[in-house]
């Protein structure tokens, strides 16, 4: 996966309505209202949070790289707009498979469960307890200690059905050779050092970063593989609580339990002492996160059938353009509309 | 004869390493002491085997959270499983576990930080605590890049403890570095346990050069040349990648470190370098603390590093077990101005300190000030630490002392690189020890072009390489 390709699809479904600021937080996933409310009316969801700890200064300098090659431009308001070159990569450009907004960089505790698992295996299996586990984070090391008490790890058959489990998941998951070569070279065992992104990057001859990016999409194929599915009992016991099944931030879930209970939106605002406009931001963020949600309750189906056609016709979501036309709607009602599912834009 | 039972029975050895039993003894004695043994020597022990036959928990404080882990990781191997490193690497309800079964362990390691955190403070204050070990303990009195003024409040932790004893640790300590442990853990009258520092196997040289290519060439030659397993520590993380991708060009088995990387990518080249699947080390001088290799042959510097304690702690990991090794220094004139550029970087300037200190008068948070005025990372530690106990004028005054200070530092490190006569003797003067004998082979000053300490003959590539992904997870797996 290049990385280049991956801003120009990103900004591609933008549509030219966002600084490249919006795409930085998205790709590192930051979880404010705004970016809830972009993620859905843009359905970047594949995007979301795919990499964390991705730097500043290396996302500026992709940024230039892609000014430089004119495959994007930036224009007086701080607004990306892909060229026609630009679009036209987005259009030849192999479809990408990330699910960020269901794995949020959670794929990476995945990794390090199963990579301690298989280092301890590996050892055990040539008779060597004591080794440095490659995984130090106290989390990973408890899981995986609680995990392998259940198993007869001594037991050679064990190892090779986890080895067997592990085959047939990538196999099954589609991803490339070249990525089940990463995968499987990130993981170590007895004699079997690791290899390092930059070590990846010159045997594929490729920047580390697109390593690093294929090896995240291999996670999140991996893992809507074998979630759920019985024939990977092993893996789907490693990925215990991986996919995030709730969506919203403690603050909001306790705004949706009152919500659900039949409070109005003032009644919230009293009892959890915030201002109503931070009340109106996690109903629309409850309600992004909801097919069902009852929007009746605050507006009208004409209006929204009226707003959905003219944001169609105008070619956006941007609220103030929308707010021209239809002054006599307040912001909180238009945001609520284009938060509707219209056509297939939910990652689900 | 208890000592020497538990030293078999609990580690595997038969006898103990120069000093260890001195130092174990005033352990037990309850005598508070200031240890210095050089790199290799086997420190852990000297807390580890006194802590079995005493009753209650050794608090050990470690400056880093690498070596830290290490300590822990290691202790484990040995079948140890009541230690812990408090560290913020913790989620907080695991904190709060390990917190609320603290007395359960033999071994807790700890950062200066961590101690500062009045729950994790008032926690350790109810077990009972054996003695207390300060790792690294020359980090009190090094100033430079990593200012840790958390271990400047160590003290004022210990006199919470009912005074336990204390064993002060470091493989590199002159007299100004004892009077400063001494001071800050407000020690009184520690007995001290020097041994020579003199590392009679490893040769040193030091040669100036005319440009950047000029090292450059001199390194793929003698990477060309001689073998490793080596370090070669350079000044920044840009240099370790792009000098590594150069020696590699030239067939080398090299790869870079540098704490740009991340954890997991570290702790695979470790284990590469470890395994012999990698030969040389191109790092900053983030590698090293921790890594338990004693055939490293060779340590290169392409710098100047900014002390002459941080020199001898870098060029200590070559040769640990005891076999010739050959350690080089090359640098130019601009190495120089660049070390000296570097050792100041982090320093405020005083009106930065006086736009500080008008910040926090007006409210804002140390942050917020921090970033407002621009200030690094360990600038911000620096001003907060001071900004406690004295006033701007006199806030100014002691970080233009300690920048002084550090400038000293460094003129010493320039001295020995221009040093026309030994430089074995020059080191260890600087410790404040005098050179008896000169080993055979000592120095480019005493042997000029001696090439003895070098194993000249190729070392058999490592058959490390790419595998099919199945056939990987075979060799995994099996």
């Amino acid at each position: 996966m290049d990385f280049s390709i991956l801003l120009c699809s990103l900004f591609n479904h933008l549509g030219g309505e966002k600084t490249p600021y919006a795409g930085f937080h998205l790709l590192r996933g930051k979880r404010s209202g705004q970016m809830m409310q972009d993620v859905a009316y843009y359905g970047v969801h594949p995007f979301f949070g795919i990499l964390p700890k991705l730097s500043k200064a290396h996302f500026d300098a992709a940024i230039k790289e892609l000014e430089h090659k004119r495959l994007i431009t930036i224009d007086e308001h701080s607004i990306l707009h892909l060229t026609e070159e630009g679009k036209r990569l987005v259009q030849f450009a192999r479809t990408s498979h990330f699910d960020g907004w269901n794995y949020r960089g959670r794929e990476e505790i995945f990794f390090a469960r199963l990579s301690l698992i298989v280092q301890t295996l590996s050892h055990f299996k040539e008779g060597v307890k004591q080794f440095m586990p490659v995984q130090r984070e106290p989390e990973v090391q408890q899981f995986v200690k609680v995990f392998l008490r259940n198993y007869p790890i001594h037991d050679p058959t064990f190892s090779a059905q986890l080895k067997k489990e592990l085959y047939e998941a990538l196999e099954d998951s589609q991803v490339t050779d070249e990525q089940k070569g990463v995968f499987t070279h990130r993981l170590v065992g007895y004699q079997s050092t690791g290899w390092t992104w930059g070590q990846l990057g010159e045997q594929l001859a490729v920047s580390p970063l697109n390593v690093k990016l294929s090896y995240i999409e291999s996670l999140h194929m991996l893992l809507n593989t074998i979630i759920g599915v019985e024939r990977y009992p092993l893996l789907n016991r490693i990925a215990y609580q991986i996919k995030v099944e709730n969506h919203l931030n403690d603050s909001t879930r306790r705004t949706k339990i009152l919500f659900d209970q039949g409070c109005s939106l003032e009644e919230i605002a009293m009892i959890r002492q915030l201002k109503a406009s931070t009340i109106e931001d996690h109903i629309v963020e409850i309600a992004l996160d909801n097919k069902q949600f009852p929007f009746e309750k605050f507006v009208e189906i004409e209006d929204c059938l009226a707003v959905q056609k003219k944001s169609e016709v105008l070619e956006t979501k941007r609220l103030r353009l929308l707010k021209e036309s239809f002054p006599q709607l307040s912001y909180f009602q238009l945001r609520l509309i284009l938060s509707v599912p219209s056509k297939g834009v939910n990652s689900e | 004869m208890r000592l020497q039972r538990t030293l078999k029975e609990r580690f595997g050895f038969d006898s103990f390493r120069l000093g260890q039993e001195a130092v174990i003894r005033d352990v037990l004695g309850k005598q508070s002491q200031i240890a210095i043994l050089p790199t290799g020597s086997g420190k852990s022990l000297c807390f580890q085997l006194p802590a079995y036959l005493m009753e209650g928990t050794v608090l050990i404080i470690s400056p880093l959270v690498a070596l830290m882990e290490d300590q822990v990781a290691t202790l484990k191997q040995q079948g140890e499983k009541r230690v812990v490193a408090l560290n913020s690497s913790y989620s907080y309800h695991e904190r709060e576990r390990i917190l609320s079964t603290l007395h359960h362990y033999k071994f807790i390691f700890i950062s200066p930080e961590m101690l500062t955190v009045s729950k994790v403070a008032h926690k350790i204050q109810q077990i009972k605590i054996a003695f207390v070990v300060v790792d690294e303990a020359h980090c009190i009195s090094q100033w430079g890049f990593d200012f840790r003024p958390d271990y400047l409040r160590i003290s004022e932790f210990l006199k919470t403890l009912h005074n336990p004893s204390i064993l002060a640790l470091t493989a590199t300590a002159n007299q100004k570095v004892i009077e400063d442990i001494t001071r800050y853990l407000n020690l009184h009258d520690p007995t001290l346990h020097i041994y020579s520092l003199d590392r009679p196997n490893l040769s040193y040289v030091i040669n100036k050069m005319e440009s950047e290519d000029d090292k450059t060439n001199w390194l793929i030659n003698r990477l060309e040349k001689s073998t490793g397993p080596g370090i070669i520590y350079v000044a920044s993380r840009k240099r370790a990648d792009e000098l590594a991708q150069v020696l590699k060009s030239k067939g080398e088995s090299v790869t870079s470190y540098h704490a740009g990387m991340e954890h997991e990518d570290r702790a695979f080249v470790q284990a590469q370098f470890l395994n012999g699947d990698v030969e040389w080390i191109c790092s900053t001088n983030a590698f090293g603390m921790g890594i338990h290799k004693d055939d490293v042959r060779q340590v290169i510097h392409e710098h100047i590093p900014a002390t002459i304690a941080n020199y001898v702690q870098e060029v200590g990991r070559a040769g640990r077990d005891g076999k010739l090794s050959a350690t080089t220094l090359i640098y130019t004139e601009e190495d120089i101005r660049k070390t000296q550029f570097i050792i100041h970087e982090d320093s405020p300037k005083e009106e930065e300190i006086r736009y500080f200190g008008r910040l926090r008068t007006e409210g804002k948070s140390i942050l917020e000030a921090a970033q407002l005025v621009g200030l690094s990372e360990t600038g911000m530690r620096m001003l907060h630490y001071y900004f406690e106990r004295f006033s701007i004028d006199e806030t100014i005054d002691q970080i233009k002392k300690q920048s002084a200070e550090k400038e000293a530092a460094l003129k010493q490190m320039i001295g020995l690189v221009e040093e026309k006569n030994c430089i074995r003797e020059r080191i260890l003067y600087f410790f404040g020890e005098n050179l008896e004998v000169n080993p055979e082979i000592c120095c480019g000053n005493c042997q000029p072009n001696h090439t003895g300490m070098l194993n000249l003959a190729k070392r058999e590539q490592s058959n490390r390489k790419w595998s099919d992904w199945s056939e990987r997870l075979t060799q995994l797996l099996g």
